[in-house]
Protein backbone atom coordinates (compact mmCIF):
# COMPACT_ATOMS: atom_id res chain seq x y z
CA UNK A 1 0.00 0.00 0.00
CA UNK A 2 1.31 3.46 -0.63
CA UNK A 3 1.79 5.09 2.78
CA UNK A 4 2.35 8.89 2.45
CA UNK A 5 4.67 10.11 5.33
CA UNK A 6 4.87 13.54 7.50
CA UNK A 7 7.84 14.66 7.91
CA UNK A 8 7.68 14.38 3.42
CA UNK A 9 11.43 13.68 3.70
CA UNK A 10 11.89 11.88 6.45
CA UNK A 11 14.98 9.36 6.01
CA UNK A 12 13.69 7.58 9.15
CA UNK A 13 9.87 6.95 7.89
CA UNK A 14 10.85 6.90 4.46
CA UNK A 15 13.17 3.84 5.42
CA UNK A 16 11.10 1.83 7.96
CA UNK A 17 7.79 1.86 5.95
CA UNK A 18 10.02 0.69 2.87
CA UNK A 19 11.48 -2.31 5.53
CA UNK A 20 8.23 -3.36 6.56
CA UNK A 21 6.93 -4.06 2.57
CA UNK A 22 4.97 -0.77 1.98
CA UNK A 23 5.77 2.03 -0.65
CA UNK A 24 6.76 5.36 1.10
CA UNK A 25 5.13 8.29 -0.61
CA UNK A 26 7.77 11.38 -0.32
CA UNK A 27 8.78 14.09 -1.30
CA UNK A 28 11.85 13.30 -3.19
CA UNK A 29 9.85 10.95 -5.78
CA UNK A 30 8.22 14.69 -6.92
CA UNK A 31 11.55 16.41 -6.90
CA UNK A 32 13.08 13.73 -9.17
CA UNK A 33 9.63 14.20 -11.60
CA UNK A 34 10.48 17.96 -11.63
CA UNK A 35 14.29 17.89 -12.07
CA UNK A 36 13.66 15.33 -14.62
CA UNK A 37 10.27 16.39 -17.12
CA UNK A 38 10.48 20.53 -16.37
CA UNK A 39 12.50 22.67 -16.95
CA UNK A 40 12.59 24.85 -13.74
CA UNK A 41 15.53 26.08 -11.90
CA UNK A 42 15.55 24.69 -8.95
CA UNK A 43 12.38 22.35 -7.31
CA UNK A 44 11.43 22.56 -4.91
CA UNK A 45 11.94 26.40 -4.17
CA UNK A 46 10.84 26.61 -7.72
CA UNK A 47 7.46 25.82 -8.73
CA UNK A 48 5.22 26.11 -12.35
CA UNK A 49 2.50 28.38 -11.99
CA UNK A 50 0.22 25.21 -12.32
CA UNK A 51 1.58 24.30 -8.84
CA UNK A 52 0.34 27.30 -7.09
CA UNK A 53 -2.69 27.71 -8.36
CA UNK A 54 -3.53 23.96 -7.45
CA UNK A 55 -2.55 24.84 -4.06
CA UNK A 56 -5.90 26.62 -4.02
CA UNK A 57 -8.04 23.64 -3.96
CA UNK A 58 -6.79 23.84 0.05
CA UNK A 59 -6.49 27.15 0.83
CA UNK A 60 -7.35 30.34 -0.16
CA UNK A 61 -6.26 33.18 -1.64
CA UNK A 62 -5.25 34.94 1.21
CA UNK A 63 -2.90 32.27 2.41
CA UNK A 64 -0.04 33.01 1.17
CA UNK A 65 2.30 31.57 -1.82
CA UNK A 66 4.68 29.06 -0.04
CA UNK A 67 1.76 27.39 1.55
CA UNK A 68 -0.34 26.99 -1.42
CA UNK A 69 2.95 25.76 -3.33
CA UNK A 70 3.76 23.61 -0.77
CA UNK A 71 -0.03 22.16 -0.39
CA UNK A 72 0.13 21.92 -4.40
CA UNK A 73 3.12 20.17 -4.23
CA UNK A 74 2.44 17.69 -1.72
CA UNK A 75 -1.61 17.22 -2.75
CA UNK A 76 -0.48 14.65 -5.73
CA UNK A 77 1.23 12.78 -2.91
CA UNK A 78 -1.38 12.57 0.00
CA UNK A 79 -4.19 11.98 -3.16
CA UNK A 80 -3.03 8.91 -4.05
CA UNK A 81 -2.10 7.60 -0.25
CA UNK A 82 -3.88 4.74 1.00
CA UNK A 83 -2.24 5.57 4.85
CA UNK A 84 -0.71 8.57 6.60
CA UNK A 85 1.87 8.46 9.48
CA UNK A 86 2.93 11.42 10.97
CA UNK A 87 5.75 12.35 13.32
CA UNK A 88 5.01 15.39 15.12
CA UNK A 89 7.52 17.70 16.82
CA UNK A 90 10.76 16.84 14.23
CA UNK A 91 13.34 19.00 15.35
CA UNK A 92 14.83 19.01 11.81
CA UNK A 93 11.39 20.25 10.41
CA UNK A 94 12.97 23.40 8.98
CA UNK A 95 14.60 24.02 5.80
CA UNK A 96 12.49 23.03 2.72
CA UNK A 97 9.86 22.04 4.76
CA UNK A 98 10.07 24.55 7.39
CA UNK A 99 6.58 26.06 7.20
CA UNK A 100 5.16 25.26 10.70
CA UNK A 101 1.60 26.28 9.19
CA UNK A 102 1.54 24.15 5.88
CA UNK A 103 2.34 21.55 8.29
CA UNK A 104 -0.61 22.26 10.41
CA UNK A 105 -2.95 22.61 7.44
CA UNK A 106 -1.34 19.57 6.01
CA UNK A 107 -1.82 17.41 9.49
CA UNK A 108 -5.35 18.65 8.85
CA UNK A 109 -5.94 17.21 5.61
CA UNK A 110 -4.66 14.63 6.46
CA UNK A 111 -6.92 13.74 9.21
CA UNK A 112 -10.21 14.95 7.24
CA UNK A 113 -9.38 12.08 4.82
CA UNK A 114 -10.74 9.00 7.03
CA UNK A 115 -7.70 6.91 5.61
CA UNK A 116 -5.67 4.75 8.09
CA UNK A 117 -3.52 7.16 10.28
CA UNK A 118 -0.25 7.10 12.73
CA UNK A 119 0.42 9.70 14.68
CA UNK A 120 3.60 9.64 16.64
CA UNK A 121 6.24 12.08 18.24
CA UNK A 122 9.78 12.02 17.15
CA UNK A 123 11.64 9.99 19.71
CA UNK A 124 13.88 11.56 22.29
CA UNK A 125 14.93 9.08 23.72
CA UNK A 126 16.03 5.16 23.43
CA UNK A 127 13.16 3.87 24.75
CA UNK A 128 10.59 6.37 22.61
CA UNK A 129 12.06 5.06 19.63
CA UNK A 130 11.36 1.31 20.73
CA UNK A 131 8.33 2.18 21.01
CA UNK A 132 7.68 4.51 17.93
CA UNK A 133 9.30 1.43 15.32
CA UNK A 134 7.21 -1.16 17.34
CA UNK A 135 3.94 1.32 16.80
CA UNK A 136 4.87 1.67 12.90
CA UNK A 137 5.50 -1.93 12.17
CA UNK A 138 1.92 -2.83 14.39
CA UNK A 139 0.80 -0.22 11.85
CA UNK A 140 1.99 -0.99 8.66
CA UNK A 141 1.41 -4.90 9.18
CA UNK A 142 -2.22 -4.18 9.93
CA UNK A 143 -3.04 -2.24 6.67
CA UNK A 144 -4.60 -4.57 3.47
CA UNK B 1 8.07 5.55 -16.12
CA UNK B 2 10.82 5.88 -14.34
CA UNK B 3 13.50 5.31 -15.69
CA UNK B 4 16.22 6.11 -12.87
CA UNK B 5 16.37 6.45 -8.96
CA UNK B 6 18.98 7.77 -6.60
CA UNK B 7 19.24 6.70 -3.20
CA UNK B 8 20.59 7.73 -0.17
CA UNK B 9 22.78 4.81 1.79
CA UNK B 10 23.69 6.27 5.57
CA UNK B 11 25.26 4.09 7.61
CA UNK B 12 24.06 4.27 11.76
CA UNK B 13 26.59 5.98 14.09
CA UNK B 14 26.64 2.75 15.73
CA UNK B 15 27.99 0.48 12.96
CA UNK B 16 31.90 -0.14 12.46
CA UNK B 17 31.13 -0.55 8.31
CA UNK B 18 32.93 2.82 6.88
CA UNK B 19 31.77 4.39 3.84
CA UNK B 20 34.59 3.33 2.03
CA UNK B 21 33.88 -0.45 3.13
CA UNK B 22 29.94 0.28 1.61
CA UNK B 23 31.04 1.38 -1.47
CA UNK B 24 33.61 -1.39 -1.78
CA UNK B 25 30.94 -3.92 -1.24
CA UNK B 26 28.67 -2.01 -3.75
CA UNK B 27 30.74 -1.86 -6.74
CA UNK B 28 31.95 -6.10 -5.72
CA UNK B 29 27.85 -6.98 -6.35
CA UNK B 30 29.24 -5.87 -10.11
CA UNK B 31 25.93 -4.22 -11.27
CA UNK B 32 24.81 -1.66 -13.92
CA UNK B 33 24.64 1.48 -11.37
CA UNK B 34 26.92 4.80 -10.48
CA UNK B 35 28.30 4.67 -7.14
CA UNK B 36 29.41 7.61 -5.15
CA UNK B 37 30.81 7.00 -1.37
CA UNK B 38 30.01 10.09 0.87
CA UNK B 39 30.68 11.26 4.47
CA UNK B 40 27.35 9.52 5.63
CA UNK B 41 27.79 6.25 3.42
CA UNK B 42 26.84 6.36 -0.30
CA UNK B 43 24.50 7.37 -2.84
CA UNK B 44 23.40 4.92 -5.62
CA UNK B 45 21.66 5.33 -9.21
CA UNK B 46 20.26 2.88 -11.27
CA UNK B 47 17.21 1.66 -13.12
CA UNK B 48 14.88 0.95 -9.63
CA UNK B 49 14.95 -2.48 -9.99
CA UNK B 50 18.70 -2.71 -9.50
CA UNK B 51 18.74 -0.03 -7.07
CA UNK B 52 16.10 -2.04 -4.70
CA UNK B 53 18.57 -5.25 -5.55
CA UNK B 54 21.17 -3.06 -4.32
CA UNK B 55 19.64 -1.36 -1.21
CA UNK B 56 18.24 -4.75 -0.15
CA UNK B 57 21.71 -6.10 0.10
CA UNK B 58 23.24 -3.10 1.58
CA UNK B 59 20.63 -3.49 4.31
CA UNK B 60 21.86 -6.98 4.92
CA UNK B 61 25.54 -5.79 5.06
CA UNK B 62 24.99 -4.45 8.35
CA UNK B 63 21.75 -5.89 10.03
CA UNK B 64 19.67 -2.50 10.98
CA UNK B 65 22.47 -0.65 10.86
CA UNK B 66 22.35 0.89 6.93
CA UNK B 67 19.27 2.85 6.24
CA UNK B 68 18.02 4.27 2.54
CA UNK B 69 16.06 6.83 1.15
CA UNK B 70 15.31 8.81 -2.41
CA UNK B 71 16.87 11.82 -3.61
CA UNK B 72 15.39 13.44 -6.07
CA UNK B 73 18.46 15.38 -7.83
CA UNK B 74 20.71 12.81 -9.64
CA UNK B 75 24.48 12.13 -8.37
CA UNK B 76 26.44 15.48 -9.61
CA UNK B 77 23.96 17.42 -10.54
CA UNK B 78 25.33 20.82 -10.10
CA UNK B 79 22.57 22.74 -8.30
CA UNK B 80 23.54 20.15 -5.51
CA UNK B 81 26.82 18.74 -5.28
CA UNK B 82 29.41 20.38 -3.49
CA UNK B 83 31.99 19.98 -5.81
CA UNK B 84 30.00 22.36 -7.81
CA UNK B 85 29.77 24.80 -4.80
CA UNK B 86 26.02 23.52 -5.22
CA UNK B 87 23.83 24.39 -2.40
CA UNK B 88 22.78 21.33 -0.12
CA UNK B 89 19.74 22.52 1.93
CA UNK B 90 18.81 18.90 3.01
CA UNK B 91 21.55 17.73 4.64
CA UNK B 92 20.91 19.39 8.02
CA UNK B 93 17.77 17.21 8.38
CA UNK B 94 20.07 14.16 7.07
CA UNK B 95 22.22 15.22 10.23
CA UNK B 96 19.60 15.48 12.56
CA UNK B 97 18.19 11.70 11.58
CA UNK B 98 21.76 10.00 11.65
CA UNK B 99 22.14 10.82 15.20
CA UNK B 100 19.23 9.12 16.38
CA UNK B 101 19.41 6.37 14.04
CA UNK B 102 21.24 4.32 16.99
CA UNK B 103 17.89 4.26 18.23
CA UNK B 104 16.31 3.88 15.78
CA UNK B 105 17.79 0.64 15.63
CA UNK B 106 16.98 -0.21 18.48
CA UNK B 107 13.78 -0.46 17.76
CA UNK B 108 14.12 -2.82 14.96
CA UNK B 109 16.11 -4.90 16.94
CA UNK B 110 13.08 -5.30 19.04
CA UNK B 111 10.86 -6.17 15.95
CA UNK B 112 13.52 -8.86 15.42
CA UNK B 113 12.93 -10.74 18.62
CA UNK B 114 9.02 -10.73 18.08
CA UNK B 115 8.40 -7.94 21.05
CA UNK B 116 5.08 -5.83 20.87
CA UNK B 117 4.19 -2.68 22.05
CA UNK B 118 4.17 -2.08 25.23
CA UNK B 119 1.16 -0.36 27.51
CA UNK B 120 0.58 2.80 27.68
CA UNK B 121 1.36 4.42 30.75
CA UNK B 122 -1.19 4.81 33.52
CA UNK B 123 -2.83 8.34 33.21
CA UNK B 124 -1.69 10.01 36.81
CA UNK B 125 -3.90 13.36 36.54
CA UNK B 126 -5.75 13.69 39.85
CA UNK B 127 -9.26 12.36 40.09
CA UNK B 128 -11.91 15.42 39.72
CA UNK B 129 -13.73 14.04 43.22
CA UNK B 130 -9.98 14.49 44.83
CA UNK B 131 -9.38 17.50 43.07
CA UNK B 132 -12.74 19.11 44.85
CA UNK B 133 -11.81 17.93 48.37
CA UNK B 134 -8.02 19.64 47.79
CA UNK B 135 -9.64 23.16 46.71
CA UNK B 136 -12.18 22.50 49.97
CA UNK B 137 -9.53 22.15 52.41
CA UNK B 138 -7.30 24.97 50.65
CA UNK B 139 -10.09 27.28 50.62
CA UNK B 140 -11.55 26.33 54.53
Amino acid sequence: MKVFIVPPNSLILFDLVERFGHEPLSTMQLIQEMVDNLEIDSPPLNVTPDDVKRGLKYAGIEVPSGIRGRLAVWSELFEQADATIIMEDAPYAFGCVGCHRTNLILNYLLRQRGMPLLELRYPLDDEEAMTMVLQVKGFLGGLK
Amino acid sequence: MIERETRLLVISPTSDITPDQLTRFLHAMDLPITIKETCYGAMVEGDPDTIHRVVDGARALDHNKIFSKRRGYPIGDTRRCRAHHGSRPGFTQLEAEWHDLGRIELGLDCCDRGESVPEPTVDHRVPINRLREIIKEVTE
